[in-house]
């Protein structure tokens, strides 16, 4: 508000109706978050611990920790957390080993082709993700395309099982559903890079090896952590890709949540698990916040 | 000497770029040729080619309802969307204002909220509105509109902020100047600047809302989105093939719709950055290059 009145150099009436204007632009982005986004998570907290009561038949009328109780305590609930936190760090870490180089070669190598390669990376991220997941069902599927084709050359009698139905397969398709989204944050920080900096280091005797490692990587590295922190996010609470692509070990933290909400009509149970994935998030973001970059968009 | 990369290096970039191209596009070519394998699995061997998929699915009038139901909640998301995403925009980048870094914040929230919570939290939400306050309505159509918009708002935000950025702030200023109210000045000379990223904006918001699932699942009731009745019928071996003929039009489409927008993006932001370095030397006067723009 200070720096809003040092800079207004009309007076309050002017001051007054441009606070209204302000006012008439944000109310209705501000409010549709609050209702929609905000007021729905702070529900979700009162309902798993009964302050609010009588949505699905199984809810306890009265103040609990039942909810918590139970998955905080009880096999297998936090190890299906675990587990997700254990998919959402290879799949973060393959996606950033997968776009680094690529980023690094689109923002300092390639010259003016870089904004037509960075688009053609990016189309496939833009484009369905089921039939992403798809295509990589028809790829890997016991009856799919590899197997059948290794099965009529006859390199193979039995389909190969660990490519489908797998941990690499969850791995592998949500790796690829990634990787474009991965490249452009690190494609961003890379190519505001100072090249003026890594001559000096060239100058100073350091090979490209070391410039990279003591100069460039450390520069880019907002990029890396926000890549990590956008794929990672969105990953623990995944449950699409290992129901369609993990078989029997693709039960992640997330299919917990929508079976107790589906099948399992325990909804004040799968609150008290969604809410913890949302403190979950709340701390990475506190962590990591700083790297986020959200806040240079309004400064 | 290049000292961001060795010859051997530079090879090595390149050889990761091809590797990334053919992870990122194989899969989606074979999905294209498979489509028309003349066999009731998707696999070898080739048995011909047919159109029979493509056949089949414009005569599944489940399927073509699950396009329409999409295309409607898309197109309402994508304007609903679009008209919030604008006066955000504008209050980020042009004013001040108390807290600006939470509400930036807060607008920008649901970029780091697993979908599986914000499905669940509006379930709740929508359920309280009903059973608990009474004012009863149907899950459906508006209410998965509801919560695209949540999740396509950052998005769109994030597309027109840079541009407006962009836009020197002395083009409106000047128009102001010469008598023009807040709205005529907005209408004639921001928006039209704006315009390429406002397209951007509503369809990436489109595009979004017709590939989301899982707040579909949660918050859609009984209406059948394309996604959701793809992923009822992705579970059945049998119906894949004809699945895969939708799947290929779409991605098609989708890519296609995706490229022109980026081009057209990238073209007027091109012109809009040749006419606006008038400004670098002579701040605060539009010429008419400028306002030709």
């Amino acid at each position: 508000m200070a720096s809003a009145e040092l800079t207004d150099t009309g007076g309050s009436r002017e001051r007054g109706s441009r606070r209204r204007a302000t006012l008439g632009v944000l109310g209705a982005p501000v409010l549709w978050i609050v209702l929609f986004f905000l007021v729905p998570v702070v529900m979700i907290a009162f309902y798993s611990v009964g302050g609010i009561s009588g949505l699905s038949p199984n809810d306890i009328p009265q103040f609990t920790v039942t909810p918590w109780k139970d998955f905080l305590t009880t096999d297998p609930y936090m190890e299906l957390f675990w587990r997700s936190v254990r998919m959402s760090t290879v799949v973060s870490i393959t996606s950033l080993i997968l776009a680094y180089p690529v980023a690094y070669l689109l923002a300092l190598v390639a010259g003016k082709r870089k904004y037509t390669m960075l688009i053609v990376i990016i189309v496939p991220f833009l484009t369905s993700y089921l039939l992403r997941i798809l295509a990589f069902r028809v790829l890997l599927g016991d009856q799919g395309v590899i197997n059948s084709f290794l099965e009529q050359v006859g390199l193979i009698d039995q389909p190969i099982t660990w490519l489908f139905n797998s941990r690499f397969a969850i791995y592998a398709v949500l790796s690829y559903v990634w990787v474009p989204f991965v490249a452009l944050p690190i494609f961003v920080s890379l190519e505001s890079l100072d090249l003026q900096l890594l001559e000096a280091s060239n100058d100073l005797g350091a090979s490209r090896f070391r410039t990279f490692w003591s100069v460039t990587f450390p520069l880019s590295l907002p990029g890396v952590i926000a890549a990590f922190i956008f794929v990672f996010i969105p990953t623990l609470g995944e449950y699409i890709t290992p129901l369609l692509v993990g078989g029997p070990s693709g039960f992640m933290f997330g299919n917990a949540i929508q079976s107790a909400f589906t099948t399992g009509l325990d909804w004040q149970f799968g609150s008290a698990m969604a809410m913890f994935l949302v403190v979950a998030v709340a701390v990475l973001v506190a962590f990591f916040g700083r790297y986020l970059n959200v806040r240079t968009v309004a400064e | 000497m290049n000292v961001a990369i060795s010859a051997r290096g530079r090879r090595a970039l390149w050889f990761s770029f091809g590797f990334l191209l053919v992870f990122l596009y194989a899969p989606l070519v074979i999905l294209v040729i498979f489509s028309f394998n003349d066999r009731e699995f998707v696999s070898f061997p080739w048995q011909g080619f047919t159109l029979r998929w493509y056949q089949q699915f414009l005569e599944n009038p489940f399927l073509l309802d699950s396009l329409k139901t999409s295309a409607a909640i898309a197109t309402m998301t994508s304007v609903v969307t679009t008209a919030l995403a604008i006066p955000a925009s504008i209050a980020l980048s042009r004013r001040r204002f108390f807290a600006k870094g939470l509400v930036s914040g807060v607008l920008l929230a649901p970029l780091v909220i697993p979908l599986v919570v914000l499905g669940t939290a509006l379930l709740i939400l929508f359920n309280i509105v009903k059973t608990l306050i009474g004012i009863d309505f149907e899950l459906g159509m508006m209410s998965i509109m509801v919560a695209h918009v949540v999740i396509a708002l950052p998005f769109a935000i994030l597309t027109i902020v840079p541009r407006l950025e962009r836009i020197p702030v002395a083009l409106e200023e000047a128009s102001r100047d010469l008598g023009a109210g807040w709205w005529t000045a907005f209408r004639t000379i921001t928006f039209p600047l704006l315009a390429p990223a406002v397209v951007s904006a509503a369809l990436i918001s489109f595009t979004i809302s017709f590939d989301e699932i899982v707040l579909a699942e949660f918050v859609g009731g009984q209406t059948t989105t394309f996604p959701r009745y793809l992923w009822s019928q992705m579970r059945l071996p049998r119906q894949l093939p004809q699945v895969i003929g939708v799947a290929v039009i779409v991605l098609v489409v989708s890519a296609v719709v995706v490229m022109l927008s980026e081009l057209l993006r990238r073209r007027t932001d091109t012109a809009l950055e040749a006419s606006t370095t008038v400004f670098d030397d002579d701040i605060g006067i539009p010429t008419n290059e400028v306002v030709s723009a």
